[in-house]
């Protein structure tokens, strides 16, 4: 408490001093009536005795009255003109103009703005416990840590799978050996390689690996008359045993649980008996959140992966309420869920302990390995070594037990796993060294543990500066999870993470297939990776580019001249036409009704995402109904007649402009210049957070102000830390957010040094206190 | 005790529904008699076909005089029903190993497919479900007689590979269930869950010694979460103990540590799934099981009888072969020795919390893919019935004249009240249900 009214002291004192009035102020005693010499308290007691009924002494609210507390982002001057027009309620214009600024002066000082919240409630970086992702994570990337190969990057190499052909169905006698890029194959009543196959049948075996996007489950199927056995990230046990083919049954189907941005291996084998009449094989997936598709050549590589453990246990929800994923609160379903996964990695352990462990079960040096193998079980799990006294509590105490060795091993685990070490963030934040860095940088940046460079790099005390933690970033950013995570906030900030159904009305959209959605989402993905990992890294291209990816399925759909069958390529499209993601058919069709475009949706998105502006919730519920209207008006006639009312207009008139902005786009995404037998008109007045009028006419002048914004550049900036850290950014210092910015606009909106950037700032903030530098 | 009274015992426990999923791998506690006497079926296989001679009974009805093969079940005359004259007229796609297998229990041909055997058409999977997955789904579609897994596929000596000729049970058409060979997984199904309750018993302690020391890294504003934490890890300690109260009517069997599935530990395999079998049922887990030595063409080398043979290949030789026949005659009495050490376990065992014993309310179904294996005829399928609770007249030898086996097994449906028209290929169904009673 004494802290904060300190705080509010001096502030209040350098806003005096802003005025030119603090002498005065300073030496007045505070009995007299300041009213007349200091605008602020007469702004106070103007406030408490006109609008404090109502908006309550601190401008909460008042149950009943006007419940929402007065928070918002309109500048002064807007604050000014409203009050003047509008309030108090009951009598609007009963103020004067000097008594209205100072009014509006105390409301947007005291408790309204941006910098006022901030100071009432000062920010901090809070104890977290692991989101779901990380989570996940963290625990496939502990485990890989003890095997050899799994989850690394392979070189570069063609597409596709290894193809390894036999004569007979007994995979012994080899006759060839080549890369498919597809298994889409029907070799009818003939073999593969009629010259050499023989009529004893014939068997093939492909084997690789298999890149996957997004985490969830992934549905495989085999159509084939034939024998086959479908393996993935699993080599023991297959995912599909379709080895006896039995009746019409030609399709096998099976799901497993991936995470993204991670490769796994896969085999499937295929065998013709000699009494089959033909053979053909097609190799499909299911991404989550896809349509069923042959799997495309760019997710198939040859080269052989270790397999990756994936947790399967159901974690409920995080809480995202203030816009990033974060761990701050903890349920019963989420303990139980811990429990229910420990166990789950306690039992995948023990199941592959000798892999692990490098030892055999009753062999005599069993116990040892097995503890040798706790001990860095458990360090990693707590991503720090072990005191001494730790080691006593987490790994030998269990093993002086009657128990065998792997059941100690098991409890060791389950207590790895379900102590707060393994389970928080941040619990040595009070002490910060060179691990806690460590950590904090691969949660950052991959949303994972450190690996074992990073780890060494805090062993031997190298992360004590911003140009070491930095250099640990550059190249930390190469790796998969962090392309994982940076593709993660970009569909948070696109808000494409939770599209569900993007179907249309197929009757005016024919050919809007599942197909096409799913294309689209891989031409979003391709154009956002290519501009984030391009050198350059330039946030401004993602606004302002007119290329698009698509494939022949697309450019069809899209009257697109291009040929390029299955491969997705690059195409330049008119600049007037397409201006980066905010013209992606993908999001325009995702911000639009079964029917129609929706300008209200597309432009509530780029108020909040785009131009960086905040809004309240409607007051009202008002839902679109098409038949409400005279069919011949056009959807922004609609719009402005819906939204007329006094109460609307004060969010509606920032949305609607900007929303109408990409009126030029159908309900698919199509470009159009018609709205029925109308010309579209895509021009609006734009009120900026100053109170300045902006003229736009069409999508690419809405790019081109977020690009030029400062608020527009700030608020991209601020929705990336918030994904990254996950913790608020004001609790980094109020100047950090634009010191972020103006590094970000001098480094020519260069998105990974923005990420470097954050992720060493973030990983070397202390609080308040003095860096430990313990060098041992 | 059924599964409402332990769901209501749960919520006098005063534990919230929310603990439930946790809690389910709880056996049923068995605290009150069942409203109906309990039912439950075992069906054993044993593969290759017999040795007609040194089986059949001569005799018909109840006096009757147990063959060699038959000797090790001297003590359970009475509570046996011998069945000849039964027959798999099961036809179509498949050779007779096959189709002895994959429609010994389904009573149904088998779709067309790609496995070869013989000179036959290749066949695949059965088309349509098992007799013992028909019972175990009408158990468990009724709340009284619903158990944690319904049924139990035990196998001993059976390989990995998949194929009609290793697959009996089916839960539908083309869904074969690969029964589980290994004990130590059996027990892993069967008691894994309870064994990571203690597990997870034993560490809570440390992981609530743990919040404590890490409470005071952290800032007074950042232990209100780790509070909460607390509180949750200790309501997790009472379920967990109260839990842990409601004891396993028997607890597991000690298995033999280190017996792998191999061809010369048959013998050792065979006696730890047996006893992990009547574990589960004493603890109330399944009401039916399954439990299928080797696989129908298989070649266990009996090693343990100075047999070193591969059954399969001894059963092809002619009825002249004099050593071959004594041979097959000791490899069917050790299955029949099997068989009696199941039943004797059954007989001795008192069932739990209702009247008797254990075998007055299981009735075993022991029977083989052929009738004969040289001839692999489908006529004449060694049948044999042991126990009770379906309600026939055991201690008999009974004859039939070539009935389908879809009468037996509709007799086994309406032994337990499931009252089905037909079953498997209705063609094979005229007469209805043998008359066992």
């Amino acid at each position: 408490m004494i802290r904060f009214f300190l705080r509010e002291a001096l502030a209040e004192s350098r806003r005096m001093l802003a005025g030119g009035l603090w002498v005065s102020c300073l030496l007045l005693p505070p009995a007299l009536s300041l009213a007349q010499t200091n605008p602020d308290l007469a702004g106070r007691e103007l406030y408490r005795r006109e609008c404090a009924r109502c908006h309550g002494r601190a401008g909460q609210g008042v149950k009943g009255k006007y419940d929402d507390a007065l928070h918002g982002d309109w500048s002064l001057e807007k604050l000014i003109r409203y009050i003047g027009k509008s309030m108090p309620d009951d009598e609007p214009g009963k103020l004067s103009a000097s008594d209205t600024e100072a009014v509006a002066r105390y409301i947007n000082d005291a408790f309204y703005s941006r910098e006022a919240r901030a100071r009432n409630h000062p920010a901090r970086v809070e104890l977290v416990r692991l989101t779901n992702r990380q989570y996940l994570n963290t625990v496939a990337d502990l485990l890989n840590g003890f095997l050899e190969g799994a989850g690394q990057k392979t070189e570069e190499s063609q597409p596709g799978l290894l193809g390894t052909y036999y004569n007979g169905r007994g995979f012994r006698n080899k006759i060839a050996e080549r890369t498919d890029r597809q298994i889409q194959f029907d070799f009818g009543t003939n073999a593969p390689f009629p010259d050499k196959t023989g009529t004893n049948g014939f068997s093939i075996q492909w084997t690789g690996s298999i890149q996957v996007e997004r985490t969830g489950d992934y549905e495989f199927s085999v159509l084939t008359p034939n024998g086959t056995r479908l393996w993935v990230n699993d080599e023991q046990k297959p995912l599909i045993d379709g080895s006896v083919s039995s009746g019409d049954f030609s399709q096998h189907k099976a799901s497993v649980r991936l995470l993204g941005s991670r490769r796994y291996p896969l085999r499937l084998e295929l065998f013709k008996a000699p009494k089959d009449p033909k053979a053909s094989v097609v190799l499909q997936w299911k991404p989550p959140r896809g349509s069923a598709e042959s799997i495309p050549a760019r997710s198939l590589r040859p080269q052989h992966i270790a397999s990756t453990f994936v947790v399967t246990t159901p974690f409920p929800p995080d809480d995202s309420s203030v816009g990033y994923e974060r761990g701050t609160s903890v349920s019963k379903a989420w303990d139980e869920a811990t429990t229910q996964a420990a166990v789950e990695v306690a039992g995948y352990v023990l199941s592959h302990l000798d892999a692990l462990s490098r030892s055999k079960a009753g062999a005599t040096n069993r116990m040892a390995r097995l503890q040798a193998f706790g001990e860095e079980f458990v360090a990693a799990a707590f991503r720090r070594p072990l005191t001494p006294a730790q080691q006593r509590t987490y790994i030998t105490q269990h093993f002086k037990r009657p128990l065998k060795p792997e059941e100690s091993l098991r409890r060791i685990i389950l207590l790895a796993l379900k102590s707060p070490r393994f389970l928080y963030l941040g619990l040595d934040g009070m002490q910060r060294d060179d691990f806690e860095v460590a950590s904090r940088l691969s949660f950052g940046l991959w949303d994972s543990m450190p690996d074992t460079a990073l780890f060494q790099a805090a062993r031997a005390n190298h992360l004590q500066t911003a140009e070491e933690v930095s250099r640990q970033a550059r190249r930390m950013l190469a790796d998969g999870r962090a392309r994982a995570k940076v593709r993660h906030f970009l569909h948070q900030w696109l808000q494409v993470e939770h599209v569900e159904d993007l179907a249309k009305d197929t009757s005016l959209y024919p050919g809007f297939t599942p197909e096409i959605i799913s294309d689209l989402r891989t031409s979003l993905d391709l154009f956002l990776d290519d501009v984030v990992w391009s050198p350059a890294s330039d946030y401004r291209r993602l606004l302002l580019e007119d290329d698009l990816y698509v494939n022949q399925r697309l450019a069809d759909f899209y009257g697109i001249s291009t040929n390029t069958a299955e491969q997705f390529v690059k195409v330049s499209l008119d600049p007037k036409q397409r201006s980066g993601v905010i013209t992606h058919p993908y999001l325009l069709a995702a911000f639009s009704y079964q029917k129609s475009s929706s300008p209200i949706h597309r432009g509530v998105f780029l108020t909040r995402n785009i131009v960086g502006r905040a809004l309240k919730p409607p007051p009202m519920a008002v839902a679109f109904k098409e038949a409400d209207f005279d069919p011949t008006m056009t959807m922004r006639e609609k719009v402005a007649e819906l939204t007329r009312p006094q109460a609307c207009q004060t969010c509606h008139s920032v949305i609607n402009p900007l929303g109408f902005s990409l009126e030029h786009y159908d309900a698919v995404g199509r470009f159009r210049i018609r709205d029925g037998q109308r010309l579209i008109d895509a021009s609006g007045d734009y009120t900026t957070d100053d109170g300045l009028v902006v003229k736009l006419n069409g999508a690419r002048d809405v790019a081109e102000f977020a690009v030029g914004s400062e608020h527009a550049q700030e608020a991209f900036v601020e929705q990336l830390f918030h994904q990254l850290v996950k913790q608020p950014v004001l609790a980094y210092g109020p100047e950090r957010l634009e010191q972020f910015r103006r590094a970000f606009v001098q480094s020519g909106f260069n998105m990974q040094q923005l990420i470097v950037d954050i992720v060493t700032v973030a990983a070397l903030h202390h609080e308040g206190r003095p860096m430990a530098r313990k060098r041992s | 005790m059924n599964s409402i009274r332990r769901r209501d015992f749960v919520r006098a426990l005063g534990l919230s529904a929310a603990s439930l999923p946790f809690l389910i791998g709880l056996p049923s506690l068995g605290l009150a008699a069942p409203a109906r006497p309990r039912q439950r079926l075992i069906v054993m296989f044993s593969p290759n076909g017999t040795i007609p001679d040194a089986y059949w009974p001569n005799e018909e009805g109840p006096d009757f005089q147990l063959k060699e093969i038959m000797t090790p079940l001297a003590p359970y005359r009475d509570r046996m029903l011998v069945l000849r004259g039964v027959s798999n007229k099961v036809r179509g796609d498949g050779d007779n190993h096959m189709r002895g297998m994959s429609c010994l229990l389904t009573g149904i041909e088998l779709f067309p497919g790609n496995i070869q055997g013989g000179s036959h058409t290749p066949a695949g999977w059965a088309s349509g479900i098992s007799i013992d997955q028909e019972l175990k789904n009408y158990f468990q579609s009724r709340e009284e007689t619903r158990t944690r897994f319904g049924s139990l596929e035990f196998g001993v000596g059976v390989n990995d590979k998949a194929d009609p000729w290793t697959r009996m049970s089916y839960a539908g058409p083309n869904k074969p269930i690969a029964p589980i060979s290994d004990p130590y997984q059996m027990y892993q199904k069967l008691y894994g869950q309870l064994r990571d309750k203690e597990s997870l018993q034993s560490i809570l302690d440390d992981v609530r010694e743990d919040l404590k020391k890490v409470r005071k890294l952290i800032s007074a504003e950042d232990r209100r979460l780790l509070e909460e934490h607390e509180a949750l890890v200790r309501q997790m300690e009472r379920e967990v103990a109260s839990a842990r109260q409601q004891p396993l009517r028997v607890n597991p069997p000690v298995l033999d540590e280190g017996v792998a599935d191999q061809n010369d530990n048959v013998p050792r395999l065979s006696r730890m799934q047996i006893d992990l079998l009547i574990n589960s049922f004493v603890n109330d887990m399944a009401r039916v099981a399954t439990l299928q030595y080797t696989k129908s063409v298989g070649m266990a080398k009996m090693n343990w009888l100075n047999i070193s043979d591969g059954h399969h290949f001894l059963s092809h030789e002619p009825d002249k072969n004099d050593e071959a026949v004594s041979k097959l005659t000791k490899i069917n009495q050790w299955f029949c020795g099997e068989l009696s050490y199941l039943v004797g376990r059954l007989a001795s065992t008192p069932e739990p919390g209702g009247e008797g014993k254990m075998l007055d309310h299981t009735l075993i179904v022991w029977t083989n893919e052929l009738g004969k294996g040289n001839s692999h005829t489908l006529d004449n399928i060694p049948f044999l019935l042991a126990g009770g609770g379906f309600g026939f007249k055991m201690g008999r030898s009974l004859r039939f004249d070539k009935v389908a086996h879809n009468r037996l097994h509709l007799a086994l449906a309406h032994g337990v009240g499931h009252r089905l028209e037909t079953f498997g290929k209705p063609a094979l169904c005229e007469g209805g249900p043998l008359n066992l009673s």
